[in-house]
């Protein structure tokens, strides 16, 4: 595969929120603003970068048994530093993602990541899938929290919008209005592509997390 | 001889239908109609067309785009307009009753696969929604004539306004401030007999419901006779609770259903935050139908036990 | 008790006031070998061969069986594989008749002095269930020594509309009704017999009645006109209280229930020695001119049957053998009148219900008014999941097939299709 399918397979065919449904809870918890999503999204690719970059480094140094949980340390030890330069460097960003920040550790896009490509590639390869992931990933959650801010808040990136500021529908700044605005996305991707973006063919079916709930068994 | 037709039997039908059935609620509807037009004037009549023709509109042009079997022709897009507008207060903005619409009929009835299948009530869902979305212009009630507040009776209970109450002729009547269908008793037990009458509902659900709240009000040292006739106790327990997709199909189911929601109401009427909790509880109670009728399944007649 | 209450189907009982009528000796009978449950009979004539009225044609084979006899006299002109009533082929015996209706000389009444001489001469007279479902008589009389029979119920309600053969039975074969329920009483030794008829036939109410009153043991029980009185479990629990459990016989709980037409056929065989040859049809619907009710040799085409009433309407839609809740649609007028056919209807265009089914709107209705307390809209998700486990979780198999679901479905689904359909699906999957 080229270095440039990697890349676009991560935002595209193979987008982390839309398609894989991977990584929902901070996609539904910190996507009522466009700029806590893109902080978040952005935060995320980050840490993407540096575990996809540090296990395909050491993918023949790690044994295969106890590979889960030196993926969690390596990912730990780079979610905190990146926690630390948000705190630093954009303290407002920080405030407004709390809990969600500390938590990217057990996002399961940068589990699937490491699990699925950084094991099996090299460095570089890895640097460029990290990257695409990161972009889908913020891409998608931009996109939630477009609908969300603009019905929700009537504003896009704190501008507020003429005409919709005082007529918001406040549901979807709220919770609910999330799970709404990311069900009608996937509707409508899901009603454009005829049902095509859901099917995975290149990720394995074995390794996805509903493996045991499927029932296909694991077959590709 | 003509060529003749092969089916299977029965050869005779009782003629009922879904549209007769989403038409015998309608007229059940229409006192209260007629009621909340004269309450609360001609702009009631607005909203209410909004509406409805909202509702019609988007089932149709949904069903349209899906390219799937058009079913406005049954009704049930009306009935569940009208029904809306019925929660609704008078001064609503005329998009946000749209909206509501909206939700109403394809958030929560088509996304779910259209007539029968949607889990919760249309309407009531699309009201939560929108006391969600819109608290203000939802809890914001117009002056009706003759009565002193135009808070919700519900609402000076909660904030121990008493002296602005109504009389209980006048809350019977209608005479007090609130959604547009759920004030006049006197025309919702109409159409609640008229409905009993036809056999489109049974006596279960609101019988159980309105009980429950009674007694369980009575026995925490409300006063039961507001709490009944105060707030959407009579527009819930009539046309709300009843939804047949949302209710359990048996008797004893029903008689359940409306002890769940009758209970529910209560607790969040005295213990909860909002005045009004009608909507919430029977919302809460179809998501458990499914439970519900699995607990009441009928035993065959002379069947082993499995 | 509370007693299955059934639902409100139209009575449309027209020819409820009409003495039946015999029709002109038709040219051509078919007398199918199989016209009830069971084995088919065996033909024991020849093409050729002459036969007269009352003769033996189809030998029983076995005990659940019936023998079939000639319905008229003349020329067998092929024993061949027909198109029976429902889309099988079934081995019939075809007769031209010379019209002389000349009786078969060997016909002599059968003795019968016990129960054994009973049931051989019940068997003889060719009686199958006539209410419909056509079971050889004689078999379901003969029950097991261990049961303790407690009630014969005879089921007079024909609680289907249009039909009155039944009514006309116990009003004009009064007296054969009830030596019949004199003979199941003497031979069979029941506590108690019961004659159940809905209470809008309030004649055979009388008659019946003025007769069962003289005796003890036996008594008439009204029961209120509403469908499906006649089904027989409905009919054992309203008379009885007793349930009968899930695969068992009606004798499980000492009941046996048998059709009043029925009673007075083998009543009068026993005492004249002509077995069942021709029946009482009710021929009525909205397409028939003069309905009527007609006594018809067995194997008339029923075209025959509404020709001599009149003919039928130029909108005919539907025509349906039996009554049209529980009947057979059939394609065309040619087939014969069977053992169990108790009534013939022709439907007009604007009555045949022929709307599209919609969604279900889950309103509960069939499942409120099974008498089998059976769940059809449950059923019928299971049958479209073809989940097995589910099908017996709801007891599809005990499906009366009354189609009572069907008939009340605003939404109009087929439910009594899918009922039987499931069956199938259930018993194949054994």
């Amino acid at each position: 595969m080229s270095r440039y399918a990697i890349l676009i397979k991560g935002i595209a065919k193979e987008n982390p929120v839309f398609v894989l449904a991977l990584g929902l809870c901070p996609a539904l918890a910190v996507s009522s603003l466009v700029s806590n999503a893109l902080g978040m999204g952005l935060a995320t690719t980050l840490v993407l970068i540096g575990t996809n970059t540090v296990i395909s480094i050491l993918r023949n140094v790690i044994p295969d048994k106890v590979r889960i949980p030196c993926y969690i340390v390596l990912i730990a030890g780079l979610v905190s530093i990146v926690q630390m330069l948000v705190q630093a460097f954009v303290y407002p960003l920080y405030l407004a993602l709390g809990i969600f920040l500390p938590l990217i550790t057990v996002n399961c896009i940068v589990f699937a990541r490491a699990e699925l490509f950084a094991k099996k590639n090299k460095p570089f390869d890895s640097i460029i899938d990290a990257i695409g992931t990161g972009l889908g990933f913020t891409a998608a959650l931009v996109a939630i929290a477009t609908v969300r801010e603009v019905l929700g808040h009537g504003s896009w990136f704190g501008i507020p919008i003429p005409g919709l500021a005082e007529n918001s529908i406040s549901l979807f700044s709220m919770a609910p209005g999330g799970f709404i605005a990311f069900g009608l996305i996937i509707a409508v991707i899901s009603k454009i592509s005829k049902g095509r973006a859901a099917k995975l063919k290149e990720s394995g079916c074995a390794s996805c997390p509903s493996c045991a709930a499927c029932g296909k068994g694991g077959a590709e | 001889m003509n060529p003749v037709t092969v089916s299977y039997a029965p050869h005779i039908h009782n003629h009922a239908s879904t549209s007769h059935i989403m038409r015998d609620v309608l007229i059940a509807l229409s006192p209260a109609l007629a009621g909340s037009v004269l309450i609360f004037g001609m702009r009631a009549a607005v909203v209410i067309f909004m509406c409805v023709a909202s509702a019609v509109v988007f089932e149709w042009g949904y069903q349209k785009i899906m390219k799937k079997q058009e079913t406005i022709s049954d009704l049930s897009a009306c009935v569940t307009g009208l029904l809306l507008a019925f929660n609704l207060p008078v001064d609503i903005p005329l998009w946000q009753a749209v909206f509501g619409s909206g939700v109403a009929i394809i958030l929560v009835k088509q996304f779910f696969g259209g007539i029968g299948k949607n889990f919760a009530n249309p309407a009531l869902t699309a009201r939560v929604v929108m006391l969600i979305s819109f608290p203000t212009a939802m809890s914001t009630w117009a002056e009706v004539p003759n009565a002193v507040s135009s808070a919700t009776p519900l609402e000076l209970v909660q904030t121990g306004a008493l002296q602005y109450m109504p009389s209980n002729l006048d809350l019977f009547l209608g005479l007090h401030g609130g959604s547009l269908g759920e004030t006049s008793e006197l025309a919702l037990i109409i159409g609640g007999v008229y409905l009993i009458a036809r056999r489109v509902i049974t006596w279960h659900i609101p019988v159980s419901f309105i009980g429950t709240v009674y007694i369980l009000t009575a026995i925490l040292g409300e006063q039961p006779t507001v709490q009944l006739l105060a707030g959407g106790l009579f527009i819930g327990a009539i046309f709300m609770a009843t939804d047949y997709p949302t209710s359990p199909q048996t008797n004893s189911g029903r008689l359940i259903f409306g002890l769940g929601c009758g209970l529910l109401t209560v607790i969040i009427r005295v213990w909860g935050n909002y005045p009004e909790g009608v909507s919430f509880a029977i919302l809460f109670m179809n998501c458990i139908v499914p439970f519900i009728n699995k607990l009441t399944m009928h035993h065959a007649l002379g069947g082993k036990k499995a | 008790m509370k007693k299955i209450k059934g639902l409100h189907a139209p009575h449309c009982k027209n020819t409820a006031e009409m003495v039946p009528v015999a029709i002109p000796t038709p040219a051509v009978v078919t007398l199918p070998m199989k016209m009830h449950a069971g084995k088919p009979a065996i033909p024991v004539v020849k093409v050729g061969d002459q036969v007269k009225v009352g003769q033996l044609v189809g030998e029983a084979d076995g005990r659940i069986s019936a023998p079939v006899h000639s319905s008229v006299s003349g020329t067998v002109k092929s024993i061949d594989e027909i198109d029976g009533l429902i889309g099988e082929k079934r081995k019939s015996i075809v007769i031209a008749s010379d019209g002389e209706q000349a009786v078969y000389e060997g016909l002599t009444p059968p003795i019968v002095t016990n129960l054994e001489e009973f049931l051989d001469a019940v068997h003889a007279s060719g009686v199958v269930g006539l209410g419909g479902a056509g079971y050889p008589t004689a078999h379901k009389l003969t029950v097991k020594e261990s049961v303790q029979l407690d009630y014969i119920i005879i089921n007079g309600a024909e609680c289907e509309p249009y039909i009155t053969s039944d009514t006309r039975a116990m009003v004009d074969d009064a007296d054969n009704v009830f030596e019949g329920a004199l003979l199941l009483k003497e031979y069979l030794k029941p506590k108690k017999i019961v004659i159940g008829i809905e209470n809008n036939k309030p004649e055979a109410i009388k008659e019946m009645r003025e007769r069962m009153a003289t005796v003890d043991g036996m008594e008439v029980c009204e029961l209120p006109a509403r469908y499906p009185q006649g089904e027989r479990k409905v009919l054992v629990y309203n008379v009885t209280g007793r349930i009968v459990p899930e695969g068992g016989r009606l004798t499980d709980v000492g009941c046996i229930v048998i059709n009043c037409t029925t009673v007075a056929v083998f009543a009068h065989y026993i005492k004249t020695g002509m077995p069942l040859v021709s029946r009482v049809v009710t021929v009525d619907g909205s397409a028939v001119n003069t309905p009527k009710n007609v006594i018809a040799p067995l194997g008339t085409p029923i075209g025959e049957l509404f020709d001599f009433c009149g003919g039928l309407k130029d909108d005919v839609k539907k025509i349906i053998m039996g009554g049209p809740m529980m009947g057979a649609a059939v394609p065309n007028t040619d087939l014969p009148v069977l053992k169990i056919t108790n009534a013939i209807l022709a439907i007009s265009e604007k009555d045949v219900e022929a709307s599209k089914p919609t969604a279900c709107i889950k309103c509960g209705r069939c499942t409120a008014k099974c008498p089998m307390r059976l769940m059809p809209s449950h059923i019928e998700d299971a049958f479209e999941l073809k989940n097995i486990d589910l099908l017996k979780k709801y007891k599809v198999n005990m499906c009366a097939e009354c189609s009572c679901c069907a008939f009340l479905c605003p939404a109009r689904r087929p439910l009594s299709q899918v009922m039987v359909l499931s069956k199938k699906m259930l018993w194949e999957a054994k």
